[in-house]
């Protein structure tokens, strides 16, 4: 119901984008849409929280929202970078319940000490939807995020089909006491068990591609032969392909990544780089849909779980496919 | 000296199954730590000065994205991109080094400053993406470019494939530094700067000159490291090179060069680049946990410190 | 008191101290002498805990004692004034006099007001009008010397007389050694300083004093110790020991005449112009004028002294002819008749000026290079055209150069750090000699040097200027000075007091204008 809504929804805002449309009567008289319609007079301001810029899927993530708000003209974007710093993206999240936004997204860095400024901005009455790492307890609106282990289970479905159950694998894992690799690695695992494919190398690249290259050049020298190999990202997956190379050793072996940014994975897919590469979506459109159904008085899900899309060379022209 | 020998001696007893004896494990091992010799090289210049360049691994940041974007996006060719980079990391440089010779601000803050100017022009400049093979279209999608000669050149190998040609690049870099540190008089300034500053300026040193040199010099090898990590990841990372810099001081004073001043050389961080680089490389090829390399490392780190002391002491 | 024994000491294979006994009651001074290089700082140091590995034995008031480090010697009464000066330079006065013992409340915080108050005493007592909090790197030398030795004087002090700042009577000291104390300071300063040591003698406290001053060793020692190539080669009371018997022991031969400037200005550059004439230089430094429209000219072949006191102005001067103080010196020079403008040393040095810094550690010399390094550093443009070092003309040069001036170095590529005092004093004028200079600025050309150093130092000034270079030097040592000049100036406070030649300059007069008497004002007898 929700879902249908609120491409609906979305129709109207563009239909009544300017201020004189107003006076138009509304279709129905359904008390959804006299509010939407009210919402469409005046602005709505929504602060965004982004934890940091330095990850190209960061940036990719603002950007969606971005792209998403640009067609809701009424919207007016807060943006803030805490760079990183925890306690800067507490007082980020303070200023913007201060300055009595109507709405907030948070993308936060870490759970514990989000929390409270979290549970402080919907006891003042400012929804908030929680992006792609949650907060602790039910003091927010509404999650939305992606579920890596589920993504890892799909990788690794993916790779015991492709080689036919049998095989050693490299695995290059993100930095290890981060939750993303732990549930990237245990998905993995889920993925290929009972499948006979074997993971013969581990090593932690700490999301960096020159780390990635180096580890490979190392699983390089020690397995003669190698069938796979997994990475946390793409960037990885592109350094193990270029240590690969540089031995002369790519083609004896696939290459598989998890992301699928535009200009990172889904290039690598259609360069013929990458074998396979798994979404990990930002949800930044969704995020901006859910707001403007919250905006207009909705009740939405607690927990929205993003699917995710697999692209191979077979359909990455074509967008990729939804993961079962 | 005494560290690189024991680093080789635990790599050819835990020989990872044979693969320690392979060429090939030398060959990457020297790749993989020609990057970080190129920021030492310019890192000693400096640190025999007294200094400190904290901008290194921001600059090749800067450079590698400046690099990427000329030839990628732009296509332009080598003989204009390479000179270009060179010449941005060294203009960065000498901002450093204008900052610490002529208004007197102490190297430390100095290059912090430029070591987060940077990082934000690397970003800015690249719009926080990597500039990669897959340039935008200006339409939300991308149109995809080959990987240039250059960048294939780069991260070539020489010698019937035995030698990486950053490695020949790196030891072209060492060259010209120990030319400049030993053989030339502008190297003997530098000692003598960091050695005793005021006694330098009153026999005549051309204190402000000398210093803002090195920083520049710094800046350029910077640049020229940055060149060498963009061709060998395909791409300009914004991100790239974050914490080289403590790389680049460790490695200086492992080999020997005093962060005092006045006293090292080229050749102590040659020997300190091939122990933190065959320290990492024998790391990797025994699939050593992550958690376990950085004990290993911080304390080979103070081992080496310590024999190194030892092997001075007259 | 102390009594030290069979003491032996060496560095590598290198033995320098082999069985030295020495001895010092309460209530006595004892002069240790000695060449540097003899041995003396060895023992101090094995005395003040720096050195822990020694043959021998110490026994303190009969008891033996084995100082493993400087704090534990501070706890069993033993002060030590060190020649390289200990103190902080970051911190006042007052931290400084209390450094390590500062006294403390309940919680082991500083109890600042009462340490303050402690230390205007202490410096008050010892007539030192300094502001308790300034940082003494601001000071000049002569000052914090003196701050040193109230350090150490204050301790003794708070034993003999009142209960001074330090509320641990432990921690008096009973044995004071005082190294060179008097090195830095001018006339009036040494005899005030004599004032406390006797002072200190007076309360029973054994102090060791080392010098390198014949005429001190007269004026306050009770007996004379002396160490040659680190054994001990005489100990006896001063009274029994004449200068040349003394001299003997220290240089191992007989008593070198007093020195005597051989070239006077010859009359071949009579016909020359000034080689440097000054017109109203003044110099500002730390908000105050510290030279004072000074003129003065030197000839070619001539030396020309300059003789202050503390705070004379003197080095001020030096430093601002050279262009070492960058705009706070202004002046109108010539140089054999031509206007110059000099604003940065390498102004000065492109003129033929070269000037030989008062702390040859601290401005004079890069420590950490090697001998030959420091000794082509000015020339070193010279010695590397087109940029590219040449290190045989590098090897020649410093070669040459050590020859020339006896260098004593095991190698030309040792550090010049290791070479002793003398040695080091020779490197620091001899760089300069490459570049053929025309006019030497010459700040205590001896200070920290030996006796037979001090003579090569004197009779490489005769050889220079006669072949025309002219000299202006200062100095503190008065004696030294007027053997060197051929004229004298003398300045109080930044201004000239009085001019006066070889033959007109004797000690009394030349003190005279030094304390500001100026000649105009009638003086009683």
């Amino acid at each position: 119901m929700k879902k249908l809504a609120a491409p609906f929804v979305t129709l109207m805002f563009l239909a009544c984008g300017a201020p004189d449309s107003t006076s138009t009567p509304a279709p129905a008289s359904a008390p959804a849409e006299q509010e939407a319609s009210t919402a469409a007079a005046e602005k709505v301001r929504i602060g965004m929280s982004q934890c940091n810029l330095g990850e190209p899927w960061r940036v990719q993530m603002n950007a969606d929202i971005k792209a998403a708000a640009a067609e809701h003209p009424e919207i007016d974007m807060v943006w803030k970078d805490a760079q990183n710093d925890t306690l800067k993206q507490r007082a980020h999240v303070e200023e913007l319940v201060s300055a009595e936004v109507d709405l907030i997204l948070v993308s936060p860095k870490e759970a514990a000490p989000l929390t409270e400024p979290v549970a402080k901005a919907v006891e003042a009455g400012i929804p908030v939807i929680v992006l792609d790492r949650k907060v602790l307890g039910d003091k927010y609106t509404t999650f939305i995020g992606a579920d890596n282990v589920a993504i890892g289970r799909a990788a690794g479905k993916w790779l015991a089909g492709a080689l036919q159950g049998k095989g050693k694998i490299v695995e290059l894992e993100g930095l290890m006491t981060s939750t993303p690799g732990q549930d990237r690695h245990t998905g993995f695992l889920e993925g290929i068990a009972g499948s006979g494919l074997e993971v013969a190398f581990t090593a932690d690249m700490k999301w960096l591609e020159p780390d990635a290259r180096r580890e490979m050049e190392s699983a390089l020298a020690r397995l003669p032969k190698i069938d796979a190999v997994y990475a946390h990202n793409d960037p990885g997956a592109h350094g193990a392909y270029l240590a690969a190379k540089a031995a002369a050793r790519e083609e004896e072996m696939m290459f598989v990544g998890i992301d699928a940014l535009p200009h990172e994975g889904v290039a690598y897919v259609k360069q013929g780089i990458l074998d396979a590469t798994f979404q990990y979506p930002t949800g930044g459109r969704e995020a901006i849909e859910t707001a403007l159904a919250i905006l207009r008085g909705e009740t939405p899900q607690k927990e929205i779980t993003l699917g995710s899309r697999v692209f191979t060379a077979a359909n990455a022209d074509s967008g990729g496919e939804p993961i079962p | 000296m005494l560290a690189l020998l024991l680093v080789l001696l635990i790599g050819a007893i835990f020989d990872a199954g044979g693969a320690f004896w392979k060429a090939s494990m030398h060959r990457d091992a020297l790749r993989q730590a020609s990057v970080y010799g190129i920021l030492a090289c310019g890192m000693t210049l400096v640190i025999v000065t007294g200094g400190i360049d904290l901008a290194v691994g921001s600059i090749l940041a800067l450079s590698a994205v400046a690099f990427s974007l000329m030839t990628l996006h732009w296509s332009w060719p080598p003989w204009w991109s390479v000179p270009a980079t060179l010449l941005l990391g060294a203009a960065a440089g000498s901002v450093s080094g204008g900052l610490v010779s002529r208004f007197k601000i102490q190297p430390f803050i100095a290059t912090l400053a430029m070591m987060v100017f940077a990082r934000g022009l690397a970003k800015t400049v690249s719009g926080g993406m990597k500039i990669s093979t897959a340039v935008p279209d200006g339409a939300g999608g991308f149109r995809y470019t080959d990987v240039p000669a250059l960048f294939r050149a780069i991260d070539s190998r020489v010698l019937g494939g035995n030698l990486s040609t950053v490695t020949v690049i790196f030891a072209v870099c060492a060259a010209l530094s120990w030319i400049a540190l030993a053989c030339h008089r502008w190297g003997r300034q530098l000692y003598a700067i960091g050695g005793n500053e005021e006694a330098a300026r009153l026999s005549g040193v051309p204190v402000r000159a000398a210093k803002l040199g090195a920083y520049l010099a710094s800046g350029l090898l910077a640049a020229m490291a940055g060149i060498c990590q963009a061709a060998q990841e395909q791409q300009g990372d914004p991100e790239a090179g974050a914490g080289y810099e403590l790389s680049a001081i460790a490695i200086v004073v492992i080999g020997g060069t005093h962060l005092a001043g006045g006293r090292g050389g080229i050749g102590q961080t040659l020997v300190g680049t091939l122990t933190i680089g065959y320290l990492e490389k024998i790391l990797s090829i025994n699939a050593v946990p992550e958690a376990t390399r950085l004990m290993l490392t911080g304390a080979i780190v103070i081992a080496a410190v310590l024999t190194q002391r030892r092997g001075d002491t007259r | 008191m102390l009594r030290m024994r069979g003491i032996g000491k060496r560095f590598g294979a290198v033995p320098v101290l082999t069985g030295v006994d020495f001895e010092c009651w309460g209530g006595e001074v004892h002069v240790l002498a000695g060449e540097n290089g003899a041995g003396k700082s060895t023992l101090i140091k094995i005395l003040g805990g720096a050195h822990t590995d020694y043959d021998g034995t110490i026994e303190l008031d009969g008891a033996v004692v084995r100082p493993r480090s400087p704090r534990e010697a501070s706890a069993l009464g033993i002060a030590i004034i060190h020649q390289e000066l200990s103190l902080v330079p970051t911190l006042g006065a007052a931290d400084n006099l209390f450094l390590g013992r500062w006294p403390t409340g309940p919680l082991g915080l500083v109890r600042g007001r009462a340490q303050r108050e402690a230390a205007v005493r202490a410096l008050e007592r010892f007539g030192l009008d300094v502001d308790p909090d300034r940082p003494v790197g601001e000071l000049g030398p002569a000052t914090r010397q003196l701050i040193e030795i109230a350090k150490a004087l204050d301790l003794g002090r708070s034993r003999g007389v009142q209960g001074g700042a330090a509320n641990d009577p432990d921690r008096d000291a009973r044995v004071i050694v005082m190294d060179e104390p008097t090195s830095a300071l001018a006339g009036p300063d040494v005899a005030e300083l004599h004032a406390r040591v006797f002072d200190l003698r007076a309360h029973g406290c054994a102090i060791v004093y080392i010098t390198h001053r014949m005429e001190e060793i007269d004026q306050v020692a009770e007996r004379v110790t002396v160490l040659r190539d680190g054994r001990r080669v005489g100990s006896a009371p001063a009274a029994e020991v004449s200068p040349a018997l003394l001299l003997r022991w220290i240089g191992g031969r007989e008593a070198p005449e007093p020195y005597q400037r051989a070239a006077p200005p010859s009359d071949a550059f009579a016909r020359l112009p000034d080689r440097l004439r000054v017109e109203e230089i003044h110099v500002t430094a730390r908000g105050r004028r510290v030279v004072d429209a000074v003129t003065l000219d030197v000839r070619p072949g001539e030396i020309v002294g300059l003789a202050g006191l503390q705070g004379s102005g003197a080095s001020e001067l030096l430093l601002g002819l050279f262009g070492a103080m960058g705009g706070a010196a202004e002046a109108r020079v010539r140089i054999d008749g031509e206007e110059v403008r000099i604003r940065a040393p390498r102004d000065a040095i492109a003129r033929g000026v070269a000037l030989l810094t008062n702390d040859r550690q601290a401005s004079g010399l890069v420590l950490p290079l090697s001998v030959a390094a420091n000794l082509t550093l000015p020339s070193l443009e010279r010695l590397s055209p087109g940029g590219i070092r040449r290190p045989a003309l590098e090897a020649a040069t410093a070669a040459e150069l050590m020859r020339s001036l006896a260098i004593r170095a095991a190698s030309p590529t040792l550090e010049v750090r290791n070479l002793s005092g003398g040695n080091q004093q020779k490197v620091a004028l001899g760089k300069w000699l490459p570049l053929e200079p025309r006019l030497l600025l010459l700040d205590e050309p001896t200070r920290g040097v030996d006796v037979g150093a001090k003579r090569e130092i004197y009779q490489l000034l005769d050889r220079l200027t006669a072949q025309g270079i002219a000299i202006l030097v200062a100095s503190s040592d008065l004696p030294e000075l007027l053997a060197l000049s051929d004229r004298v100036v003398v300045l109080h406070r930044g201004r000239v007091t009085a001019r006066l030649a070889r033959g007109e300059a004797t000690p009394e007069r030349v003190l005279a204008a030094a304390m500001g008497d100026d000649g105009t004002a009638e003086t009683s007898p």
